[in-house]
């Protein structure tokens, strides 16, 4: 039994790898757009290295021949200096050496809040920050839908349910948008009309305070806006969709055979609803959590949320390599160690899988 | 009851409060105060919010005072200039081109390339309305350009008649730019059908290159309909910057992968000297690139761009010369046409003002933490958003060179001489005076009094001149005998110079020059620990031009500067000397104990202050507000505390003694303690918080700044000329005519003193007279035309544009007036024609008189007449009565 468990882990880490290392190198790939990249990034160190000379007062007494020299030598410094003076081909192996090698190296150009260009400090430095907004954001998500969910699948079709359902169509529009209306109201307009209002964004107001606590509640009150916009938009697809799958298990045949026994409703729930869909909704929840810590790049940008989101976009505006292997490279190693975990979990779990039926 | 009179009680102490808080709030604004030493506020907050809108917002809701970017949005920018709240500063530091690919005029795919041909591109300029992309395209946040030449800075009001001449000669004329190009086209074998060209039995298509991140996806749009109009076909590729400078940029031009590119260029400081714009936009001197490879100018425009761009010239007069022709030339090239310059709105809240610059708004104007202040009172927070922060990290030495951070650790500083917001000239902060002695021939020209200027037939370096240094010997190199300079430039330095304090508390000292010499040399030597191949390029280019540095007097400080770097401007050079080692660094201030302890880093291979060689040994670089560098720092702190470590001891050593190390390190290890950072200086702020994940600095006051803060107030503002023009009515070809100029700045007369020229522009269709005004008093001057320049006008309608430069600032003023042209022949017979009519009109209200009057009288005579024909009536009646009452008596009688 216990080998067939070790193969089929075994196999099944293999294949993950596997996964992790493709998914990497295309990104390497696709951050790089086949080596085109390299054009561009020249094209504009030269331009800039160029327009910044010639702009340079100290250097208007050089002739021709010298401005040229010293615009070529700084540029040369330039490309050397972000590795650019070898092949792609050659970078794209190292990238993804580093990278599965979780040595993340340094940023062609970002650098990390605080000045550092070492990738693992400028996505560090983020991660927080995602955490504490986007992972608090879908814990609420996750238990709103799972309570509420599991409330109204046990009053399927009273006036809480149809409401739930009439308003679940507001996470057609995503969260950024509702978020806008937010600060227009709770920040804009209150401050009109009240003279005071909510943060129109960022994690505290400037200046920030010195003392810890209220540096905490400055942070808190500046979460409030962009949770409520998510809320907003997906609480209600979150209770639909949660209410819709305990509905599937409660008319299950034992469900129905626990009701009949006169099985107390608590007693069901716990056992006859709630534990056998546990691994689905850990599943669910295992995912949400790591998705979470990607952020979100316009809500983060309409909150100006100092998140990974952001870092993302900055990233993939400039052609930041590094950074945007990086932040794949972590997502990847988090989603193949959940799945693993997942796979090993289930395996102890479920027969099925123990009896090597997967 | 109780509860009642309790409620009643708090709600008294409650209004008591209030009124007495706005009474109390009130006060400040009703006295006036005393002017503080260090920055009128007391404190200024920057931080990070990209979205406009929101921006505009909470500068709306007084939730931040001034935005230290400028608003792209048009419709924002209404919403500023509606607000009774707000008020805004203008900057011109952002343009728009035509950039053409001049190859041809087949590529090598044997496809045709029309602006291959300088007529058709000549011909753009007409082809191009632009006052329609002001008006309409960039909603009025653009003015009209037609030469390389930035309307905000000095050399368009040097030549200012010239560009008017410019823009009256390439103003929009469809009609004019289908002909030439109609014409070209047929010279080149193509052929027009069904309003198509053709070449070769295939459509004429021209790639363009659109930008998309602005209005030049709009303004793309409006030429390629224009040329579509002529008879092109138009390709429209649509590309960010990165996806269309592979192609315009790198791309060989003779494979006519594109035709024409909207391009866009920006200068964030106020250049005083754009000779060199023909050559870097004209001709190949510009850039080793394909596309500037394959520029071919005229021979006489390529030798005079040629001749500004290595300064070939001996006066001023000369120069002059060589800008008129290369302007005209550069018109007749076009390898690029210009099309417009961006007005660049910097909106604030009217409470507050401070100075910003014509080139690069609030946050690139040097003066700006001298000046920014509420106007009606001393002292509050400003806060402040600007698009980014703390972009890369800072050290004096070799870090962030970012607009975004000069904004925050610029103001810590105090720098020997700062540049004029409005002309780029330099003004003295730390020096009393500067003589600058320059080589006979050379075209300098000195314009404030805080400089001397003088030409001289030679200048000999002595020999007890630093030159250089030696990083094995740790010796100071003196200059060889022989050794000369074209400038020499003496700078009397304040006497209480070394009476400063710098932000930790140290006192500012000759070290400090001293050691930024020693580290200007040291660094570029391969035996320093310090040294650094990423510094050589720009060390080897100060090598060129630096001859040598005196030490004339330690106390007060008196220094000697030689060197090879000719400015137009004597300003320039003396600022250029007194700036060279003082302790204000290219990337922030630094007193020697704060660079020594990264140095003593960067010596250990722990951080680099460069970013290249912290990339090529692959450790952090120097970051003196935040991050891991912050400990290592801290570390070599303690280092130099442990071992009262001075620098260059060989030479350092005679400036520092080991008690004054000790006390400077200590003084920056409270600093640390304190405020979380080492980056330390002398200005008018001190560096108070930085919140790097959040993006915030906070600067507070330096109360113990020498200064008051109303030193730079004059600044706050410039004083942009407002000028009218009053004309004769009637200019007599061939006899002398007066105009009068008025010319004031918020209705106060402008001082004559402060005006630099005045100058008039008379075109007509034969011709085009120029001339200067002459001062009768401050806010008025007189033009005055002699009978030779007005017997050259024609006769009728005439516009007179009068430009009026002031010294003040850069940017000159314009108005125009019209009057009419006749000449004494005609005026006479106008005269004449005036008399005869005059006499006319006399003649007809006499006649018109006369006939009311015989009427009248006929009236009244007919009316007599009725009278009289009634009276007779009356009287017949009155006989036939008589002769009745006589004769009835006499019958009866009978």
């Amino acid at each position: 039994m216990i080998p067939k468990i070790i193969g089929y882990l075994f196999k099944r880490a293999f294949m993950l790898l596997i996964t992790v290392v493709a998914a990497i190198y295309i990104t390497i790939l696709v951050a790089n757009m086949g080596g085109y990249v390299d054009e561009i990034i020249k094209s504009e160190i030269y331009l800039l290295v160029s327009q910044s000379i010639r702009q340079n007062p100290a250097y208007r007494m050089l002739n021709e021949t010298q401005i040229m020299r010293l615009i070529n030598e700084i540029y040369t410094l330039e490309i050397e200096k972000i590795g650019f003076d070898k092949p792609f081909v050659y970078r794209s192996f190292i990238y993804l050496k580093d990278a599965i090698s979780l040595n993340l190296g340094r940023a062609l150009f970002l650098y990390s809040d605080s000045g550092s260009k070492s990738v693992r400090i400028i996505i560090l430095e983020r991660l927080p920050n995602t955490v504490l907004l986007f992972t608090t954001t879908q814990l609420i998500l996750f238990f709103i839908g799972l309570f509420f969910g599991l409330f109204l699948s046990r009053r399927y079709g009273s006036l809480p349910d149809k409401i739930s359902v009439l308003l679940s169509p507001l996470s057609s529009l995503p969260g950024w948008f509702y978020g806008i209306f937010l600060i227009l109201i709770f920040a804009s307009l209150f401050r009109s009309w009240f003279g005071v209002g909510l943060p129109y964004g960022g994690m505290v107001d400037p200046p920030p305070p010195t003392d810890k606590l209220l540096y905490a509640l400055e942070v808190l009150k500046h979460m409030i806006l962009p949770i409520s916009s998510w809320l907003v938009a997906y609480s209600f697809i979150n209770i639909y969709v949660r209410r819709t799958f305990f509905l599937m298990f409660s008319s299950e045949d034992y469900v129905e055979l626990a009701k009949a026994k006169g099985l107390p409703e608590s007693l069901i729930q716990r056992r006859y609803i709630l534990r056998p869909t546990l691994p689905p909704i850990i599943t669910d929840f295992s995912l949400t959590l790591i998705g979470s810590w990607m952020g979100a790049i316009i809500t983060e940008r309409v909150f100006n949320w100092p998140g990974i989101g952001s870092l993302f976009y900055a990233a993939s505006m400039i052609f930041d390599t590094p950074v945007l292997v990086g932040l794949v490279v972590i997502y990847a190693y988090l989603l193949a160690v959940t799945v693993f975990t997942l796979e090993l979990v289930y395996a102890i779990l479920d027969p099925r899988i123990r009896a090597g039926g997967a | 009851m109780n509860r009642r009179i309790e409620l009643d009680a708090l709600l008294t102490v409650f209004l008591i409060l209030l009124f007495s808080s706005t009474f109390l709030a009130n006060i400040p604004t009703a006295f006036a105060q005393e002017v503080p030493k260090g920055s009128w506020v007391d404190e200024i907050v920057l931080f990070v919010e990209q979205d406009e809108a929101k921006v505009i917002d909470m500068l709306l809701k007084n939730e931040i005072q001034a935005y230290f970017r400028d608003i792209t949005d048009p419709e924002l920018f209404k919403t500023v200039k509606a607000s009774p709240d707000l008020w805004y500063a203008i900057s011109y530091g952002l343009y728009f081109d035509l950039t053409f690919n001049p190859s041809g005029p087949e590529f090598l795919t044997g496809k045709l390339n029309p602006f291959s041909v300088p007529r058709i591109r000549e011909a753009m300029n007409y082809l191009v309305d632009r006052k329609y992309i002001c008006d309409e395209i960039m909603a009025g946040m653009a003015v009209p350009k037609y030469t390389t030449l930035t309307p905000a800075f000095p050399d368009y009001a040097r030549y200012a008649e010239i560009v008017k001449l410019i823009e009256k000669e390439y103003s929009y004329n469809f009609d004019k730019a289908k002909e030439i190009i109609t014409e070209e086209m047929i010279k080149l074998d193509a052929e027009l059908k069904d309003g198509k060209w053709y070449y070769k039995g295939e459509l004429v298509a021209l790639i363009f290159i659109v930008r998309v991140e602005d209005q030049r996806r709009a303004i793309g749009d409006y030429i390629a309909s224009q040329l579509e109009k002529v008879g092109f076909t138009v390709d429209r590729q649509y590309k960010t910057s990165r996806e269309a400078a592979p192609i315009w940029i790198r791309s060989n031009p003779a494979e006519g992968l594109w035709h024409l590119y909207t391009g866009g260029w920006i200068v964030q400081l106020i250049s005083r000297d754009e000779s060199d714009n023909f050559g870097y936009f004209y001709t190949s001197r510009g850039r080793a690139d394909p596309l500037w490879q394959a520029y071919k100018p005229s021979p006489e425009f390529d030798e005079v761009a040629g001749k500004l761009w290595n300064r070939e010239f001996t006066t001023i007069e000369e120069r002059d010369r060589l800008m008129r022709e290369a302007l005209r030339l550069s018109m007749e090239d076009s390898v690029r046409i210009w099309l417009v310059n961006q007005i660049a709105p910097w909106p604030a809240r009217k409470e507050i003002s401070l100075a910003y610059d014509l080139s690069g708004g609030f946050s690139s104007a040097r003066l700006y933490p001298y000046t920014i202040r509420y106007v009606n009172r001393v002292g509050g927070t400003v806060k402040a958003a600007t698009s980014d922060l703390m972009v890369e990290p800072v050290n004096p030495v070799a870090g962030s060179n970012w607009v975004y951070d000069h904004v925050y650790y610029d103001p810590l500083g105090d720098p020997s001489a700062i540049p004029d917001p409005f002309t780029g000239l330099y003004w003295p902060q730390r020096v009393e005076k500067a003589e600058v002695y320059v080589l006979e021939g050379l075209p300098v020209g000195v314009t404030l009094d805080w400089v001397s200027l003088k030409f001289v037939g030679s200048i000999d370096v002595p020999t007890d001149a630093w030159y250089d240094w030696d990083a094995e010997k740790q010796e100071i190199i003196y200059a060889s005998p022989g050794t000369t300079a074209k400038t020499k430039t003496v700078i009397y330095y304040d006497e209480n110079l070394f009476k400063m304090k710098y932000h930790d508390g140290s006192k500012l000292s000759l070290a400090d020059f001293v050691f930024s010499y020693i580290l200007t040399f040291d660094m570029a030597k391969p035996e320093s620990p310090v040294y650094d191949e990423a510094y050589l390029p720009s060390f080897e280019a100060f090598r060129e031009y630096f001859k040598g540095f005196r030490i004339i007097s330690k106390d007060p400080l008196i220094i000697e500067y030689y060197s090879d770097m000719v400015y137009l401007d004597a300003e320039y050079i003396a600022a250029d000397a007194a700036n060279a080692f003082d302790p204000v660094y290219a990337y922030g201030p630094a007193p020697w104990h704060t660079i020594t302890i990264g140095w003593l880093a960067e010596a250990n291979n722990e951080l680099a202050f460069s970013s290249s060689k912290a990339a090529k040994i692959n450790i952090e670089q120097a970051n003196y507000i935040a991050g891991p560098a912050l400990n290592i720092l801290k570390k070599y702190l303690d280092k130099a505390i442990s071992e009262k470590f001075i620098p260059y001891k060989n030479v350092l050593g005679n400036y520092i003694s080991e008690a004054e190390a000790l006390e400077r390190y200590n003084n920056l290890k409270r600093l640390y303690e304190a405020k979380g950072h080492f980056l330390v200086g002398n200005g008018p702020v001190y560096l108070e918080k930085v919140d790097s994940i959040n993006r915030i600095v906070v600067l507070r006051a330096n109360r113990e700044f020498p200064d008051p803060a109303d030193k730079w107030l004059k600044f706050s503002e410039p004083m942009i000329p407002e000028v009218k023009v009053t004309l004769e009515p009637t200019i007599l070809r061939g006899l002398p005519s007066e105009a009068s100029v008025s010319i004031t700045f918020k209705g106060q007369p402008y001082k004559v003193s402060d005006i630099q020229s005045v100058k008039y522009i008379i075109m007509t269709p034969t011709e085009v007279l120029v001339g200067s005004a002459e001062p009768i008093r401050d806010g008025l001057w007189r033009i005055i035309m002699e009978p030779e320049k007005t017997i050259l006008l024609s006769s009728g309608t005439i516009s007179v544009d009068v430009i009026a430069v002031s010294k003040l600032v850069g940017m000159p003023s314009m108005t125009a007036g019209s009057t009419t042209v006749m000449s004494i022949s005609e005026s006479l017979a106008g005269e004449m024609a005036k008399i005869k009519t005059d006499y006319e009109t006399k003649i007809s209200g006499l006649r018109s008189e006369l006939t009311t009057t015989i009427n009248t009288l006929s009236s009244k005579i007919d009316s007599l007449s009725i009278t009289v024909n009634m009276l007779m009536g009356i009287s017949v009646v009155t006989l036939i009565i008589a002769i009745a009452a006589i004769v009835l008596p006499l019958l009866r009688k009978k």
